[in-house]
């Protein structure tokens, strides 16, 4: 089984924030379930990390395995780019 | 409470995110209202956009207006960034009727009345708003434009939002939606009994039934109105509110000097009462 595994870059509980979070929760609990890693990392806490990461606006999702590697940026709410840019057919 | 009136600033600080953001995705994120916070690789640092750093700041802050209040949280947390703060002045007017309505309100401490303008100039009072609700309730039922004049009557802070960011909350969260349409309801109660107060009840009955749900509003024995605004009110002239006002301080019921009210005796006063402060007051809340 493929773990997808992914970063999601936010910025504590800012309105976009929230909801990238909640979008890509339900995305991965019908899509992925009981098959991805997900690590949410603040980048208020952590500017310089998500710096070096590659990371310039938050919401930020990169997926980094399986490659190829992929990202998207903002709330998530458009279901079908999400999946997309994680290789998960609908 | 949020940051209000920040326009400049904004501008300011999205000149900055452009520039620190050229193309592509992010670009396009930007644009879209989707980014929290940009990256400055010269500095390290991270910087909010101003709806994000409201947001954050109102967070924490204690909610006072009851239908926000009301929300769930995550609904609560995703109106922040549509939220300005604002001061409402005594005597100023909000919508006109007929008017598209371009913001709604809801107010902390502010205290809103809802006027009909007859042709001949004179003027009803058909509703109040204070934290309880909301003024723009026109909105969230697909209706464009204001019915009634509304104006400040007591000054305070509110929350505002524009007509469009409130159209589209409106169409992602079901409990705002729950929460605006028992409100109407609530409303639709209240013009109603007015309808049948105004024709058949007594001014001084009235007076102490407006005073009622005024205290229970303002959450607050003591309010400053003038004998002009409560004629508006109550639809009769200065020298009936000054009849009726004398007669209930003769009770002893209130004290009523310079436009100072102050409920002395509550249950005096309820019972003094037309009746139709209860009913509004059981079948609305």
């Amino acid at each position: 089984m493929t773990v997808v595994v992914m970063r999601l870059y936010i910025a504590n509980a800012a309105p976009n924030s929230v909801k990238a979070i909640a979008n890509l929760e339900a995305i991965c609990k019908q899509h992925l379930p009981g098959a991805f890693k997900l690590e949410i990392i603040d980048v208020l806490e952590f500017p310089k990390r998500a710096l070096a990461d590659g990371v310039l606006v938050t919401p930020h999702l990169s997926k980094l395995s399986p490659s190829p590697a992929a990202k998207i940026v903002g709330n998530l709410s458009d279901r079908s780019n999400v999946l997309h840019a994680l290789g998960i057919k609908e | 409470m949020p940051r209000g009136g920040g326009v400049l600033g904004e501008r300011v600080v999205n000149g900055r995110s452009l520039r620190l953001v050229k193309s592509g995705p992010e670009l396009r994120a930007l644009e879209a209202g989707q980014v929290d916070a940009v990256l400055d690789p010269a500095t390290g640092t991270a910087h909010l956009l101003p709806a994000a750093e409201r947001a954050l700041a109102a967070a924490g802050a204690p909610i006072v207006n009851s239908l926000l209040a009301a929300l769930p949280r995550e609904d609560y947390q995703s109106l922040l960034g549509e939220l300005e703060s604002v001061t409402l002045a005594s005597g100023q007017v909000l919508h006109e009727p007929g008017e598209r309505i371009r913001h709604v309100y809801f107010p902390n401490d502010a205290q809103v009345s809802l006027l009909i303008v007859m042709a001949d100039r004179k003027v009803l009072e058909v509703g109040l708003v204070g934290r309880e609700g909301m003024v723009g309730i026109a909105l969230a039922l697909r209706a464009e434009a204001s019915a009634v004049r509304v104006l400040v009557q007591g000054s305070g802070s509110a929350l505002r939002m524009n007509a469009a960011s409130f159209r589209e909350a409106l169409g992602r969260s079901l409990p705002l939606q729950h929460e605006l349409h028992r409100y109407a309801y609530a409303k639709l109660i209240q013009a109603r009994q007015t309808a049948a107060c105004n024709r058949f009840h007594q001014v001084a009955g009235r007076l102490a039934s407006w005073l009622l749900l005024t205290r229970d509003r303002v959450r607050s024995d003591r309010f400053h109105l003038t004998h002009e605004f409560l004629a508006a009110t109550l639809g009769i002239r200065r020298v009936g509110v000054t009849n009726a006002a004398t007669a209930l301080q003769r009770r002893k019921l209130i004290s009523y000097q310079r436009g100072n009210i102050r409920i002395l005796d509550r249950r005096g006063l309820t019972a003094a009462s037309c009746g139709c402060y209860e009913i509004v007051r059981n079948l609305a809340t």
